[in-house]
């Protein structure tokens, strides 16, 4: 074949086939239709529309406990119940009774503020009969001198983690069970610190409660030796127990606190935005009644959720995607701007969805933050205080027809 | 040697990589096609209305001996200048397609193409600063279109004592652009905004060609075309309809030499037609083009004349869609091209090589045009 170079050159021209159009634009000579503008605008959610919930998480189902010597100007404390320790053990289908040879009490530290030293727990016994019902008043009686078990030291370098206590020799009687306590150890854990300051500890509904565990020999005569056991129990109760009960205020949005408030804003998008417009920034502003309290450096995380339909209190709301979120440091008192593009994309405009949102903590913050900002409503007679929401959107692009 | 260099030629080019889709293509329906066969392009279309496999003049189909069937594809590097900066870019087109064969003991021939008869494929981009609320933002703007408007041409030819040729066609112009602009912004607060549309055409034309042949050495063409108008629709809902030109063809070839074949053409198109229709719908406006091309052929070895042929040509023209009110953009294109038939000549390919300027003002883009052309006779 003597035209050999021919389908060559087709090949070398094949290999060449690539494109790269972008050039630089000037307008407007160079862009058809003109220019993309952005427009800002302010919307104002429905009035009186807005609402606080109480209760979604109540404290014996918080993640965290929540335990201060007056972080928030009244103390809080953490109760706990063990399920029963057997008093005797099964062997060889014999029920045998055991030596104990130690205690330990396990707590995970959560968050702290970092910057105070000289933190101790103060774990006190309780009567086992605390629940859901027991009150601050109902068992301050018992934390008194006489039944602190232990001081549990938080070293100054821990910033989160576990911290213990463990009860040798005539210690050991602080914790024992009398047949009256069927076995139930219930404990009361207080703070001691030079300032005013708390921890969050960890609680049963998160999976990392506090653990008690007992460490015994048992006598088998039989074989004549002696085995060493141990019983881990887990809490199966736990609470935290502030001094002075929250109260919620109506014509405010409160948001967290113990139980949980969540709050619900409602809006009406315009047509020309929600039919034609491309939303590029949404941001939802929130004034603070006042400077919002809670513990330094462990900021709370706001959360600013969709809802799929509006059922008032039990509206479900999408979680999974277009949520807004923002941090809120201690003792913030500006206006606090929640971001919240995405749920305009995603969840309100195109869906049929309803355009309003839930303002939470997030999870693992509901009923266990010392943070529980309250922010103005729609019910503010002063509107610059107002919940607002700042809008920037691209209305629909002129496109040259040809 | 000279194989060997046109090898390496083509190799090197594509390295050079100059260019992009022309930005003279952004207003209007485009940048206008050619429906010209690679043949014809690497004589600068001056024999595009005696070329048997090009679409322009309906009767040139008559020429074709035998059932004919010509892929055409391009590939185009160009260097782009506007007052926003310099850009190298390049686009790869299928612009041309035939079948062609004559009806045997009529003297008819018939012929079915599919050529571009707008590109709109563009890309640009833009960088700007924004005020956002009340905070300077940078922002890069991209506006882009994908596709153009294609002539599909079913064409019937008849020749009247080798000396006159008639022909006929029946044009369909159909096509979309698929618009997307897009912004993005140098704050992660905002989120890119992205907007599409496409528009579609729809549309149908006539043409009508003669050739005269006159003694051995001269030959003319001419060409009469109406294109009617386009249906326009944006995301299927009737947008309205632009005009679309008259197209007026005059062709003359000499053959003073049995080495040498020369021709030269003039085509006129009427797109100021289109000139109210583009502006009612937002756009700039049309205006009335003239492109003439002169050209030709030398062929080294009579005996084997499609054995690389040396093909040679110029053209200018106007362009119809000006990117400023009042303004003309030029096009001009030097080209060169040869051939090789092979396989009992039943398979051929041409390959042209075209440099072109094209001008408005400020704006200005150069480059080459590589088209590779087959040809296949069953």
């Amino acid at each position: 074949m003597r035209v050999w170079y021919l389908p060559l050159a087709g090949l070398l021209l094949l290999g060449g086939c690539q494109e790269k159009l972008t050039t630089p634009g000037d307008c407007p000579a160079l862009c058809p239709g003109g220019q993309l503008q952005v427009f800002d605008e302010v919307l104002n959610p429905i009035v009186g529309a807005d609402s606080t919930f109480t209760g979604y998480v109540k404290p014996p189902a918080a993640p965290a406990l929540l335990v201060s010597n007056g972080l928030r100007g009244y103390e809080e404390r953490a109760v706990l119940r063990f399920p029963a320790r057997p008093d005797s053990v099964s062997v060889r289908d014999t029920l045998r009774a055991y030596a104990i040879d130690s205690v330990t009490m396990a707590f995970n530290l959560v968050a702290r503020d970092t910057n105070t030293t000289g933190l101790q727990l103060l774990v006190y016994r309780l009567p086992r009969f605390i629940d859901s019902t027991s009150s601050y008043a109902q068992l301050d009686p018992a934390f008194v001198p006489e039944n602190l078990i232990s001081a549990v030291p938080i070293p100054d370098t821990l910033n989160a983690g576990g911290v213990r206590a463990v009860l040798l020799g005539a210690d050991l009687a602080r914790v024992a069970l009398s047949p009256a306590d069927s076995g139930v150890l219930a404990l009361g854990i207080r703070l001691d610190a030079p300032t005013f300051t708390g921890v969050r500890l960890g609680a049963s509904a998160a999976g990392n409660g506090g653990v008690y565990v007992t460490y015994a020999t048992l006598d088998v005569p039989d074989t004549g030796t002696a085995r060493l056991r141990s019983f881990p129990l887990v809490a199966t109760f736990n609470s935290s127990l502030p001094a002075v009960p929250e109260v919620v205020d109506s014509t405010l949005l409160t948001v967290g606190g113990s139980p949980a408030s969540r709050s619900m804003i409602r809006f009406e998008v315009p047509a020309r935005i929600r039919d034609s417009a491309t939303v590029v920034r949404a941001t939802l502003e929130l004034t603070p009644v006042a400077p919002i309290t809670g513990l330094p450096t462990d900021p709370a995380l706001l959360i600013a959720r969709g809802v799929i339909a509006d059922l008032g209190a039990k509206s479900p709301v999408q979680s999974n995607f277009g949520v807004g979120l923002d941090t809120i440091p201690e003792g913030t008192s500006g206006t606090v701007d929640v971001e919240i593009v995405r749920m305009l994309q995603q969840v309100w405009l195109g869906t049929g969805r309803p355009p309003a949102l839930v303002l939470s903590l997030t999870p693992e913050l509901e009923a266990a933050s010392f943070s529980r900002p309250v922010f103005y409503s729609t019910r503010a007679a002063d509107p610059a205080v107002r919940p607002r929401l700042r809008i920037s959107y691209v209305p629909s692009f002129p496109f040259e027809n040809p | 040697m000279g194989r060997v260099l046109l090898v390496v030629l083509l190799a090197v080019i594509p390295g050079l990589a100059w260019s992009q889709s022309s930005q003279f293509g952004v207003r209007g329906l485009g940048l206008p096609g050619r429906e010209l066969g690679t043949h014809a392009l690497g004589s600068g279309g001056a024999f595009g209305l005696f070329d048997s496999e090009s679409s322009l003049n309906p009767a040139a189909v008559a020429a074709v001996q035998t059932l004919t069937s010509v892929f055409t594809a391009s590939q185009a590097f160009r260097t782009v200048e506007n007052p926003a900066g310099t850009a190298s870019t390049r686009d790869t087109r299928f612009p041309h397609l035939m079948v062609a064969g004559p009806l045997r003991n009529t003297g008819l021939a018939f012929g079915f193409s599919y050529s571009g008869y707008t590109d709109r494929d563009f890309s640009i981009a833009s960088t700007n600063t924004a005020e956002l609320r009340g905070i300077p933002v940078l922002v890069t703007d991209s506006f882009s279109s994908r596709g153009g408007l294609s002539d599909l041409r079913v064409a019937v030819a008849y020749r009247l004592q080798d000396r006159w040729t008639f022909g006929g066609g029946l044009h369909l112009i159909t096509g979309s652009n698929r618009l997307e602009t897009r912004r993005t912004f140098d704050d992660p607060s905002y989120l890119r905004s992205q907007q599409r549309a496409e528009i579609a055409y729809g549309g149908a034309g006539l043409s009508g060609g003669i050739i005269r042949q006159m003694g051995t050495r001269f030959a003319m063409a001419a060409l009469a075309r109406w294109d009617g108008r386009v249906e326009v629709e944006r995301d299927s809902t009737r947008a309205g309809t632009v005009d679309l030109p008259f197209t007026f063809g005059l062709g003359l070839r000499w053959h003073p030499d049995r080495h040498l074949d020369l021709a030269a053409q003039g085509l006129a198109r009427t797109w100021s037609a289109a000139n109210s229709d583009l502006i009612e719908q937002g756009g700039v406006g049309a205006e009335n083009t003239l492109e003439v091309a002169i050209g030709g052929e030398f062929t080294p070895d009579l005996e084997r004349p499609y054995r690389r042929p040396l093909r040679f040509g110029a053209r200018y023209g106007v362009l119809p869609f000006p990117l400023i009110p009042g303004t003309h953009p030029r096009e001009y294109g030097v080209s060169v091209g040869s051939g090789m038939r092979f396989a009992q000549q039943r398979a051929g390919i041409d390959l042209a090589l075209e440099h072109v300027w094209r001008s408005e003002g400020v704006y200005s883009e150069r480059g080459f045009v590589l088209t590779v052309g087959v040809s296949v006779r069953p």
